[in-house]
């Protein structure tokens, strides 16, 4: 399970750090750290500046990922995903709402604006977890997911509004992503092919 | 006779002598321009106006007003007979005319016009005889299709066989396109009214296609795209005028005109240059040259980009042809506004070929090359050099892809994508939504994208943006204005300061009192003040 969770994050993180890798696997440091060097060693991690998958790293975490599908109710994870979709549409509606008004980038001038939009997130968040939590009954993995939107959530609440948004760090919106690229591929669907139903872009 | 003309306001029909003495309002831009050309003792086709009168009458009884002027219409055609020694409807020498709209605001290529009119089946023969049956037959050709799609509206109809019939016909369709949706559409763009009409221009044809040293052009007195002080222009050898206007086919730049008729080409290049100094504005000339002879059957100022306004109004003002009030009148807030935010070149835009459109995602532009491959994409971006990530859609794992790249393009996902999101959370322009196949299309292409606008450009185009401090032409025009606008403002000063150049907040700080303020943007103040004072029912509009 820590060989499949490393290989997965270090895919969704695209080019990770260790430290970031650490901070992104709920697994012992150490062992996560060993799992690092025995995947570089055998080829599938390929360790430059950052970690990133080598083409044999990608096959075996394919190979997994169906693994892991196998042995769970994929119908049930379908009929999540489908939920999911119109929380996901409200979502990124609010996010949209949050960088852009009126069609040009939200100057962040107008505190009652933003304090609306930011009210938004509550819904989102509270909608979702039942959600994580049926597929997380077929794939314990996901239950991750659940914890980091919290930690995000809890910051932006606080007043740390980066933690909507902002790349490379695990906001809301890069927890968010990551979730449904995990849903999209639990489900037995492509990127691609959601994408193309106006579901995923 | 007398009753019936007596029903309009003033002339229904003028003859276009050059002295004809009517107001612009009345005779429309075409047959204000021609009349005054014909003043200048400029070699201009003979030719006859129906007022916009006439054309707004029309609208309401189209048969009763066509009734009641007709005699006039005839008498008029008449004199193009004798003007130009030929006769409408018959041999030895046949009169042809072009019908052409001409409203008192200038909608180009909004209106009809149809030209050739005079070609029945008898005429045709003489033409046959007296000029060449390729010229015969093109001719008849011409007006047949123009006639058939404008004022029969059917491609097959048939055209009357009777010069003057088809000259009734003409006169009513060029009326009638002042109801048309296109022209209706432009007028509504342009905050201008629906009353009134057009006129209608009927004017003696002369041929670009008549034989050798024969052709049809447009020249620009000076470049309308960049301002610049030389004049451009296309040309056609061969070709009648309507050719080059509509786009249709393929034209030779002006220079080649310089090399088949160098007389021709400086009589065009003269006759350009007195016609701007007489109209005080660039102007926009289509002519014909015909059996090397120049014939000038149009001119107008030309429509110019924001840049080009700017330039040219200083350059007038400089050389004396021009007031500071109008230079003002002449660059809008719009305008300067405009130049201030980033903008790739209208040059640049005429020639860069447009390869992909879309959603613009997030504004701003960026050039570089485009990569599909996300690991090819950071390890170009590694070793410098400026990248455009091109992706079918975006996954989490190509963030790290966005972050490298200057700027993003998908072919799937809306403004709301996760793309996106990221890429205006990393500000990097980005265009989304442009359709399958355009990875394969991009890839390995140096481009520039304009996430403004939402386009994709072949080449790396520089943005640009004016900066009032930096442009001497903005700084020269803030002089001009700040001796004239009724509120000055500055930089800085111990001023109040003046944030909002809406027209309301100027009113509102000259209403307090305010003589000068401190702004950002002072010229585009001062031109809302300027704009308010003295033409306060365009800003209205």
């Amino acid at each position: 399970m820590i060989e499949l969770k490393t290989l997965q994050t270090v895919r969704l993180k695209g080019r990770v750090s260790l430290d970031d890798l650490v901070a992104g696997v709920d697994e012992d440091t150490a062992a996560i750290a060993e799992t690092v060097t025995r995947l570089v060693d055998a080829g599938l991690l390929i360790d430059g500046k950052t970690l990133r998958l080598s083409p044999s790293g990608r096959a075996r975490l394919d190979a997994l990922l169906a693994a892991e599908r196998r042995s769970a109710d994929v119908d049930a994870i379908a009929a999540a995903y489908r939920k999911f979709r119109a929380v996901n549409a409200d979502f990124k509606a609010l996010v949209s709402d949050w960088q852009l008004r009126g069609g040009q980038l939200n100057r962040h001038d107008d505190a009652d604006y933003d304090a609306a939009v930011l009210a938004r997130l509550g819904d989102v968040h509270q909608r979702v977890a039942p959600i994580i939590a049926t597929a997380a009954q077929q794939i314990p993995r996901l239950s991750v997911y659940p914890r980091k939107l919290d930690v995000a959530y809890a910051k932006v609440r606080s007043g740390d509004t980066a933690w909507l948004t902002r790349p490379l760090i695990d906001s809301y919106h890069t927890v968010w992503f990551e979730l449904h690229e995990e849903l999209i591929g639990a489900a037995g669907l492509t990127r691609e092919e959601e994408a193309e139903a106006g579901h995923g872009g | 006779m007398s009753d019936s003309v007596a029903v309009f306001d003033a002339p229904p029909v003028v003859r276009l002598t050059g002295g004809c003495g009517q107001p612009r309002g009345l005779l429309g831009n075409k047959a204000y321009g021609l009349d005054a050309m014909r003043a200048e003792g400029l070699p201009v086709p003979p030719a006859f106006c129906l007022t916009t009168e006439v054309g707004a009458r029309f609208l309401a009884a189209p048969e009763q007003t066509l009734d009641a002027i007709w005699e006039q219409v005839v008498g008029a055609v008449g004199w193009l007979e004798q003007e130009t020694a030929r006769s409408f409807n018959r041999g030895p020498q046949p009169l042809l005319v072009s019908v052409r709209s001409g409203a008192a605001l200038s909608a180009p290529g909004m209106l009809d016009t149809i030209c050739n009119i005079g070609v029945t089946g008898a005429v045709h023969g003489v033409l046959k005889a007296v000029c060449t049956a390729d010229f015969a037959d093109d001719t008849r050709r011409r007006l047949h299709e123009m006639y058939r799609r404008i004022a029969l509206g059917d491609v097959a109809g048939a055209v009357p066989d009777d010069a003057y019939d088809q000259l009734r016909g003409a006169i009513g369709a060029v009326f009638r396109s002042w109801e048309s949706p296109r022209a209706r559409a432009y007028r509504r763009h342009h905050h201008l009214d629906d009353v009134g009409g057009t006129a209608a221009v009927v004017q003696a044809m002369v041929f670009g296609n008549l034989g050798a040293s024969s052709g049809a052009g447009v020249v620009f007195s000076r470049n309308p795209i960049t301002g610049a002080d030389e004049p451009v222009g296309e040309w056609l050898a061969g070709g009648q005028g309507e050719d080059v206007v509509s786009g249709s086919t393929d034209c030779e730049p002006l220079a080649a005109l310089r090399d088949q008729q160098p007389t021709v080409y400086r009589q065009v290049l003269a006759t350009a240059r007195r016609l701007e100094r007489f109209e005080r504005d660039v102007q926009d000339i289509e002519f014909t040259v015909e059996g090397g002879r120049l014939w000038l059957l149009q001119t107008r100022s030309a429509k110019r980009s924001a840049s080009a306004e700017v330039t040219l109004a200083l350059r007038f003002r400089a050389e004396g042809l021009i007031d500071d009030i109008e230079t003002l009148r002449r660059v809008t807030p719009a305008h300067i506004e405009r130049l201030l935010s980033p903008s790739l070149e209208p040059a640049a835009l005429r020639t860069a070929p447009l390869l992909a459109r879309g959603l613009p995602a997030c504004p701003g532009f960026a050039s570089g090359r485009a990569y599909a491959d996300i690991d090819a994409a950071i390890d170009a971006a590694d070793a410098g050099d400026d990248v455009i990530l091109v992706r079918s859609s975006t996954s989490p794992e190509d963030v790290s892809g966005i972050v490298a790249a200057r700027g993003i393009v998908t072919e799937v996902g809306g403004v709301t994508s996760h793309a996106a999101v990221v890429s205006r959370e990393l500000g990097r322009p980005a265009v989304v939504g442009c359709g399958a196949g355009v990875v394969a299309a991009l890839d390995g292409t140096i481009v520039t994208i304009d996430g403004t606008a939402g386009e994709v450009r072949q080449g790396a185009l520089p943005p640009v943006a004016w900066s009032e401090c930096d442009s001497a032409e903005l700084a020269e025009l803030a002089g001009i204005a700040r001796a004239i606008s009724p509120l000055r403002a500055h930089h800085d000063g111990p001023y109040v300061r003046l944030d909002d150049p809406t027209p309301s907040a100027v009113r509102a700080a000259i209403d307090a009192g305010h003589t000068d303020v401190v702004s950002d943007h002072p010229l585009v103040v001062m031109l809302t003040a300027v704009h308010a004072d003295h033409w306060p029912a365009k800003d209205a509009r």
